[in-house]
């Protein structure tokens, strides 16, 4: 199966490196970093080295790199599209324990999560993390323990659902909407690292919209989503 | 109505009705953009001009005063444009995600030859 790591960047040119490097030495995958017009020199990193780049004119977001990698993924027909940050947060030796769930036709959708034999810490985010489960349960009735995880696998069926729906976010309300298409979801158990440099997409300040965001795409969606595909 | 709304009420919605004509003498402002706000001041003028008319439809609404009539015809008015504007801008920005999720790939299968 033809596999692709879309790696979305956003000012990470002191991530890149290593991270490209990380996928290359421990998989044998295709890898493909979105470069969401960075202020900082990500650009001229990935072009010295001779990185696999798609390079956006304009800033449009994290939904929007991750949308181009799935066209990407589509336009060159590959198999599994896997969703895999380039700030160094994520670890390439997972990613082959994400892409056999689905080759073995376990599930459409495999979700690299740290908690599915760990516990969940006491904090924050965790709480923010507990009441989207807790949302997705209730409208779905399906458990997912970890569904801010930014590791994701996408098999074709979910790939071409990506490229139909311009509204699909790389966030816990497609999951829902991917789940009320029928789309099976496996959790697998990863660890993750904290991030060592730059910002992060999620910013304290813009978490508490985010949670509203959220809620409210998770339950809208579950009222305008048909069951049948 | 008192007389001074009324005034105010016409010498306003003239201003606005020329106003459009002017900018799409200039070709600032599409005709179809336009025509909407044109209709919403002739609307605002006759309401102004008619007021008996105005008197009449407010009682058999059942609205406190007149005035409160034309307040509310014009909120909704605003309200279904600024909702309009909305979808537009929405559009808008899938649009120009696409245009540059296109530019992206063409720019890495222009790379892709050249390097071939």
């Amino acid at each position: 199966m033809k596999v692709l790591l879309i790696v979305p960047a956003y000012n990470e040119a002191l991530n890149i490196e290593k991270t490209i490097k990380d996928i290359t030495e421990n998989t044998d995958y295709d890898y493909v970093i979105i470069n969401d017009c960075s202020k900082d020199n990500t650009k001229e990193v990935c072009e010295k080295n001779g990185f696999n780049m798609l390079s956006l004119p304009i800033n449009y977001g994290l939904t929007s790199g991750i949308q181009l990698g799935m066209k990407y993924a589509k336009k060159y027909d590959y198999d599994i599209a896997i969703q895999f940050d380039g700030d160094g947060q994520h670890q390439a030796k997972y990613v082959k324990n994400l892409v056999e769930e689905i080759e073995k036709g376990n599930c459409n959708i495999a979700i690299g999560s740290r908690f599915v034999t760990e516990k969940k810490p006491k904090s924050m985010r965790m709480l923010g993390s507990m009441l989207l489960s807790g949302a997705i349960k209730l409208t779905t009735g399906k458990t997912i323990k970890d569904p801010t995880s930014g590791m994701r696998a996408f098999d074709k069926k979910a790939i071409n659902e990506f490229c139909r729906n311009a509204s699909l976010t790389p966030e816990p309300d497609t999951l829902v909407y991917m789940l009320k298409k029928q789309l099976k979801i496996k959790e697998v158990q990863v660890e993750m690292k904290d991030r060592e440099f730059g910002e992060s997409y999620l910013k304290p300040i813009k978490s508490i919209e985010y949670m509203i965001n959220m809620f409210f795409s998770i339950i809208f969606i579950r009222m305008i989503t048909r069951k049948n595909v | 109505m008192s007389l001074t709304l009324r005034i105010i009420l016409i010498v306003c919605s003239l201003i606005s009705f020329l106003f459009c004509v002017m900018k799409i003498k200039q070709a600032k402002l599409k005709v179809n953009n336009a025509v909407i706000w044109m209709i919403g001041s002739v609307v605002l003028i006759l309401m102004s001009i008619f007021v008996n008319a105005v008197e009449w439809i407010s009682v058999k609404l059942g609205f406190m005063a007149p005035v409160n009539f034309v307040f509310l015809v014009l909120i909704a008015f605003l309200l279904i444009e600024v909702f309009l504007n909305n979808i537009q801008i929405s559009m808008q920005n899938e649009k120009i995600k696409d245009l540059n999720h296109y530019i992206a790939l063409k720019e890495k299968e222009e790379a892709d030859k050249n390097t071939k």
